[in-house]
């Protein structure tokens, strides 16, 4: 303990937090690089200019991973938000065993997202799920097959993306909502508000600073999506539910065209970037207006 | 005196400048390797070659890297840049030749010439395995990819008794158990390369011919010819066979249904006779055929999984490399590893007569003799033997596409496909 003690505070904060950043920079930096390269195989010399960037965009792949992105991203960040308000707000009328509840509704987080794919795989396949189900229930003119409809089988992800992550959306909307000062809620009360116009008015708008972190947190999360497309869909039917991050991982690891993998994995990035920049900024005049205030 | 002494000399510097290799001699040879083969079959084949391995007197160091083969590729990769590459890897097809470039593999020229091997090897696949015309990698076991098998009770279902040997006759058979109620009387997977493998039976099945030009040597004006467009026609015949909810389960999935006769045929790699076994089945609930074929003559669809060798200047890896070259050529050895995994020798003179072989893999070793003999062997596209990963990826988005997609034709699906090869060249 003592011997601890002696070694200077910067030194247990700084050195991590360098080695960390330092990763990050440089293999951002060094993928960048590599997106302007010939590289195929092996990381190589040489400038192409944006020869990789046009290729990779002009592919059906990325077009279509990327409408996927539009589609899989609000649907999944909307829904999910939307999921977990209404399940804190239910949560919250002080019900019995809410204990329970609440960890029923927070455990598929602690699933991995290859199980969460792998086991709506099942129950989303017509052949041997929810469909048959039904069907062998007596209702056999029951169809629930998006997982093999090309142009439904993204919201199967997106279903599956709720699943997961709307007890995480709820788990940050409760604390939101207990920590709604109490005074506020009586006086509120006292001057007649019902139910309704309590919440609408009274207690979600202060909610909305935890609206915005889960609003971020959870597109990175789609942006960033690759395990549960990987073990639900595989990418398919065909290539209907590809999505940008399998498309790098495709090109770098499969096709061996690591240029091309770093050009796909730069727009990815710049996409990532366009989401938390505006964030930053966001809360950077939040800190001023509070500093000012 | 003097002369004696500068024999003596000669005869000192001569033993000194041996004397590393006899050391080498001594040395105990010993093999780094890494594979994806690391359970199943797969793992038993290759644990029973390094016990091989080991009897000889080797060191025998196998790291599997268990998952997709592009696991392996990544972790070959990052062992090539680190400088230490394995002294030897599985690798197969072009990827030969495209990684051959990027670190230097040895030279297994003096080593094949001695076994007489190249002889006994079908020339198409030799070729794989010489980039610039040495001999850098061995292949180890073949497997056909257009086989045929039949559910015994789907064809008493469909009141059937002769197996199809041409496409037509294929697609009676297949109305026939469609109308003995049979939902999908093809059974497939919902892979990649499932739907690659059916694509590449419907062309090489139509013209070997076509399919050597257009897939394997990518020419312009076959891949627009009238047999790919055929081939396209004969793929939406299959796609519409097959059950649509199989999503992307793998083939095996179906196996079930098509031994009780609720699917009828299936396209498989000759590995499926693995694993129906495994699955518990009986050989006599399916018959194993040669694909269909429109010429007459029998057409073998290749796929072989291969070991690349890395140049080492360790001398009891380098004596280790040789060892396990001699023993990859050994027909005893290959019949050992195919007797496991359920594939078949690379030598095409092997005899597969005894106890240990299964009639498929008779029939099989019989149609690459007889294919070979036509000039009807072409290497798979689905399985990454025809073209290099990156080509075939682009070829297989068009096909799965096209198997999933009812609204494509046959010849916006031609279209896409020479769009594919020409964006990818």
């Amino acid at each position: 303990m003592a011997g601890l003690r002696r070694v200077p505070e910067f030194l247990v904060i700084w050195v991590p937090l360098l080695i960390a950043s330092g990763q990050i920079v440089v293999f951002t930096a060094w993928t960048t690089w590599l997106s302007f390269t010939p590289s195929t195989l092996m990381p190589t010399d040489g400038f192409v200019g944006l020869r990789n960037y046009t290729s990779v965009l002009a592919t059906r792949n990325w077009k279509i991973a990327f409408d996927n992105l539009l589609i899989f991203g609000s649907g999944f960040v909307v829904l999910t938000m939307l999921t977990g308000l209404v399940l804190a707000v239910l949560i919250d009328q002080r019900i019995r065993g809410e204990n329970v509840l609440r960890s029923i509704f927070l455990y598929p987080l602690a699933v991995s997202f290859v199980v969460t794919g792998t086991v709506w795989s099942w129950l989303l396949n017509p052949g041997m799920g929810i469909q048959k189900l039904v069907n062998d229930l007596g209702w056999s003119g029951f169809r629930f097959d998006w997982l093999v409809d090309r142009d439904m089988a993204i919201w199967t992800i997106v279903v599956a993306g709720i699943w997961q992550s709307s007890g995480f959306a709820m788990a940050l909307f409760l604390a939101g909502l207990r920590s709604v000062e109490a005074d506020l809620i009586k006086a509120a009360q006292i001057d007649g508000a019902g139910p309704w116009r309590l919440y609408t008015r009274v207690i979600l708008p202060t909610l909305w600073p935890i609206m915005i972190a889960v609003l971020v947190i959870l597109l990175q999360t789609a942006i960033r999506t690759f395990d549960l497309v990987r073990a639900l869909t595989g990418g398919g039917p065909g290539i209907a539910t590809q999505l940008p991050s399998l498309v790098v991982y495709d090109f770098m690891f499969q096709r061996g065209q690591l240029g091309r993998g770093a050009a796909a994995a730069v727009l990815l990035l710049l996409t990532l970037l366009a989401v938390l920049l505006p964030y930053a900024i966001w809360k950077r005049v939040q800190a001023r207006r509070a500093a000012n205030a | 005196m003097t002369h004696l002494s500068r024999r003596a000399l000669i005869a000192a510097s001569t033993a000194a400048a041996l004397a590393p290799r006899l050391a080498a001699a001594q040395a105990k040879p010993r093999l780094t390797a890494i594979s994806q083969w690391s359970a199943g079959s797969d793992g038993a084949a290759i644990s029973a070659l390094g016990k091989k391995f080991d009897e000889k007197g080797g060191i025998w160091q196998h790291s599997p890297v268990p998952g997709f083969t592009t696991e392996m590729m990544n972790k070959l990769r990052a062992q090539i840049l680190a400088g230490d590459p394995p002294a030897c890897s599985q690798l197969k097809g072009p990827e030969i030749a495209a990684w051959s470039k990027i670190a230097p593999t040895v030279n297994l020229d003096a080593t094949v010439a001695a076994a007489g091997y190249e002889k006994v090897v079908a020339p198409d696949l030799a070729r794989l395995h010489k980039p610039g015309g040495k001999w850098a990698a061995l292949p180890l076991q073949i497997y056909r990819t257009n086989t045929l098998f039949v559910s015994k009770r789907g064809l008493d279902r469909a009141k059937a008794d002769k197996l199809p040997t041409t496409w037509a006759e294929f697609n009676t058979l297949a109305e026939k158990m469609k109308s003995a109620g049979m939902a999908s009387p093809i059974a497939n997977g919902g892979t990649r390369s499932d739907d690659g493998q059916k694509f590449e039976a419907c062309l090489a099945g139509i013209s070997p011919a076509a399919y050597r030009a257009a897939i394997m040597n990518l020419d312009a004006k076959a891949l627009k010819g009238p047999e790919v467009k055929a081939a396209f026609v004969q793929l939406r015949k299959l796609s519409d066979w097959m059950d649509p909810n199989v999503a992307a389960q793998p083939y095996a999935s179906n196996l079930a249904k098509f031994v009780a006769g609720d699917m009828g045929m299936m396209i498989q790699g000759g590995w499926a006779q693995g694993v129906l076994l495994n699955a518990g089945f009986k050989i006599d609930d399916f018959i194993i055929a040669p694909g269909p074929t429109d010429n007459g003559k029998p057409v073998f669809i290749l796929n072989a999984d291969a070991f690349i060798f890395w140049q080492r200047k360790e001398a009891d890896l380098q004596a280790g490399q040789k060892l396990m070259a001699e023993l990859v050529m050994d027909p005893a050895i290959q019949t050992m590893y195919s007797q496991i995994t359920g594939s078949i020798p690379v030598r095409t003179d092997v005899d597969l007569s005894g106890p240990g072989w299964s009639d498929g893999q008779r029939e099989a070793a019989r149609t690459l003799k007889d294919s070979l003999a036509a000039n009807q062997v072409v290497l798979s596209l689905a399985h990454n033997m025809a073209q290099e990963n990156g080509m075939t990826a682009a070829m297989i988005d068009v096909l799965t596409e096209y198997v999933k997609n009812r609204t494509i034709t046959p010849d916006q699906a031609v279209a896409r496909l020479t769009e594919a090869v020409e964006s990818s060249r």
